[in-house]
């Protein structure tokens, strides 16, 4: 009786609770939907760092993070390998020969981390083959007598490989991609000249076009007259197992896109036995272990244990190779805390408020329902249970509508184009997939419910407080 | 047999500094199937007098006994229960409960009792046909006039079967004809089931029905005439 007396009560002033639920819907709309888009932005770069650039777990020597000697190699490959193999929720691994050096053109040369890799076993465990630009090669794909390497897009925009170039092909793929043709007129005058560079094409654009067309079309331009200089080639050099200057020509396989500007400029990958044979360096030999797990939720378990098994290596789990990132993944938790902590806040207060005004109105009514035999336990339930009724229903239709939006953003993206310049450079991508786990959804729905409870508990107190002889007189 | 005793009754408040005597030293009783009526100007200790024979408030001094239980002696919560077993209310603005139609208002106390349900409809029905509102069983209070309401809180006050009726000027907000006809309905309630009735009012159509009537003045009894 006292739950059906509670929910009546709230649809009393239909208007009224129209306006809490609705407050509340929106409040849990506003900070689920930012964390779920704050939280895919962290995933990604987690994915990102896991998939394409560190693996879970590293394993070195125990030297050659500080010196980067290429001599400081793993003692005892085959029997690390069993070791790792022999480890629950490892679930494969590779060897990596990591030697710094120097990537240079004719007219650039920048530093670089050469890595030579087991080309079929890091296709299997890695995404970074996937991170191909279309036409811009293969992952090691084609036969050449010539030394190959694969290198990212910033790399190559660094070493002027890539060009720009707006030809009939690329006017046609402007028309196909919606761009206005009074824009595709004004950028005529540039046909099949050849820019070097992404500044000089850019400020070619930029000159013959309105900031607001700037603005919308720069990025589909720039994307449609890249192009790769087929078959180029840089030469990278190092030293080798002597101490000596060595290094070669080596083609251009395939140029990768990330988000991550950095990893782009630096990393650059070389079949194994090709650096080995620069090198000088033994077979069987590297400087680096990768191991992939099972689940990133093992990573600090396993390390733990490799730690225990490996004593004479140094074993890196992916956060303590970027505790940049660890810290900043439990930073957003705590940030998440807090956010959700503010909305919940407002809540409070608007039920509170609510209630108050309702407990306030009623106070005759309150005072009868005393008079007549009801005890102060039902009373205080009955007015806390329309609080719960309030939070409950503006808490679900919030979750619901930020289910609806997470999932249908989800699919697509939000592109936040403008800012994918400085996004990128930090290696984080501009086009966000919301997403959050159940586990979340669970939480926030429990201190829904709590702060529901919470926010009743002033007002059921006041309700308690009225004296029936003054409440039914109306004082 | 006395269904209340009141033996030299004192309620004092202190309105600043002034300590206001609202009942000096009242003795009086109430007999099962009395129909009696307290009257006197205004600030004379009528609703006073009544709330605390209702429990609603505790005396300064003297005391009461209904039913056989010495109100002084409740702690809060005792009191809680005493009115919802012992004590019918009918106050002057109705104050049914909103929310709720009018057949869920008579079983409001019937479901605080925890009644089953069965027992509860029944007796609702009863009390619907008693009050002349069997067609309005499902109506909300604002779908009532006035004199529909109260009869529903007498309907209400009756349901448990308490020892007595308190209403405090129950005809005061409704016209001659809701008003007579709520008299009448109480009049047979108290002649057919030996209900009792104890009034506060000002209204001369109640106290001409009344076999009682208590005159108050400055919180004293000054009349006490029984009719026959």
């Amino acid at each position: 009786m006292i739950i059906e007396i509670a929910w009546k009560n709230v649809w009393r002033n239909k208007t009224r609770s129209m306006i809490v639920i609705t407050a509340v819907t929106i409040g849990v709309f506003a900070g689920v939907f930012s964390i779920a888009a704050m939280n895919s932005s962290i995933v990604q770069r987690i994915d990102a760092a896991v998939n394409e650039e560190l693996s879970h777990i590293q394993i070195n020597n125990k030297d050659f993070r500080s010196s980067s000697d290429i001599q400081n190699v793993i003692a005892d490959f085959p029997s690390l390998i069993a070791v790792m193999e022999a480890t629950p929720g490892v679930i494969n691994t590779t060897g990596r020969i990591v030697i710094k050096g120097i990537a240079s053109t004719a007219s650039k040369s920048t530093g670089v981390e050469i890595t030579g890799i087991d080309v079929e076993k890091e296709k299997k465990m890695f995404t970074l083959s996937k991170k191909l630009i279309p036409g811009t090669g293969s992952f090691f794909g084609s036969e050449t007598k010539f030394n190959t390497v694969f290198i990212g897009e910033k790399l190559a925009k660094d070493l002027n490989i890539i060009r720009y170039t707006l030809t009939q092909e690329a006017f046609s793929k402007l028309e196909t991609e919606g761009i206005p043709s009074a824009v595709i007129l004004k950028l005529g005058s540039l046909g099949d000249q050849k820019y070097p560079t992404d500044k000089k094409f850019s400020n070619a654009v930029e000159n013959l076009l309105t900031s607001s067309e700037k603005n919308k079309f720069s990025l589909k331009i720039k994307e449609a007259a890249w192009s790769y200089r087929e078959g180029s080639k840089i030469i990278l050099s190092f030293l080798d197992m002597n101490n000596n200057q060595t290094g070669a020509a080596f083609r251009v396989s395939g140029i990768y896109r990330t988000n991550n500007d950095m990893f782009e400029s630096l990393s650059v990958f070389v079949p194994v036995n090709e650096l080995r044979e620069l090198t000088g360096m033994k077979e069987g030999t590297y400087h680096r272990v990768i191991a992939r797990l099972d689940n990133n939720d093992l990573t600090d378990v396993v390390t733990r244990g490799l730690r225990e098994s490996l004593p004479g290596l140094e074993v890196l789990s992916w956060k303590e190779i970027q505790p940049d990132l660890a810290m900043l993944a439990d930073m957003m938790q705590q940030i998440y805390g807090i956010f959700m902590a503010i909305i919940l806040a407002a809540l409070a207060f608007g039920i509170v408020n609510t209630m108050l005004m309702a407990v306030l109105e009623r106070t005759r009514e309150i005072g009868m329902l005393a008079a007549i035999g009801m005890n102060r336990r039902k009373i205080f339930s009955m007015i806390m249970l329309e609080s719960i009724f309030l939070s409950i229903v503006g808490g679900i239709m919030g979750m619901l509508v930020s289910g609806i939006v997470i999932a249908a953003t989800a699919k697509n993206g939000i592109n936040l184009v403008k800012y994918s310049e400085g996004m990128e450079a930090f290696g984080y991508t501009a086009h966000l997939f919301p997403t959050i786990d159940v586990q979340f959804f669970i939480t926030t729905t429990i201190l829904i419910v709590l702060t529901g409870i919470l926010s009743s508990i002033y007002p059921a107190r006041k309700a308690l407080k009225l004296n029936p002889v003054d409440a039914i007189r109306g004082e | 047999m006395a269904v209340v005793e009141i033996n030299n009754v004192y309620k004092s408040y202190h309105d600043t500094e002034v300590e206001v005597k609202a009942i000096n030293g009242v003795t009086l009783s109430f007999d099962k199937g009395d129909f009696s009526v307290v009257v006197g100007p205004s600030g004379s200790g009528k609703t006073t007098l009544l709330n605390l024979i209702g429990g609603l408030d505790q005396p300064t001094g003297g005391e009461i006994l209904v039913a056989g239980h010495r109100l002084s002696e409740l702690r809060p919560s005792e009191l809680i229960d005493f009115r919802m077993e012992h004590v019918g209310f009918v106050f002057q603005s109705y104050n049914l409960i909103p929310v709720l139609t009018a057949a869920e208002n008579i079983g409001f106390i019937m479901n605080l009792q925890k009644w089953p349900k069965e027992k509860r409809k029944v007796r609702t029905d009863e009390l619907l046909s008693s009050v002349g509102l069997t067609d309005r069983h499902n109506s909300r209070p604002s779908q009532l006039s006035g004199g529909q309401q109260q009869r529903i809180a007498v309907a209400r006050a009756l349901a448990t079967h308490p020892e007595f009726i308190l209403a405090d000027e129950p005809t005061a907000n409704l016209d001659s004809k809701s008003a007579e006809s709520l008299l009448d309905i109480m009049e047979k309630l108290n002649r057919e089931e030996q209900m009792t009735f104890i009034f506060s009012t000002h209204d001369v159509r109640v106290m001409k029905r009344a076999r009682r009537v208590i005159t108050l003045e400055d919180g004293k009894v000054i009349l006490d005439e029984t009719r026959s």
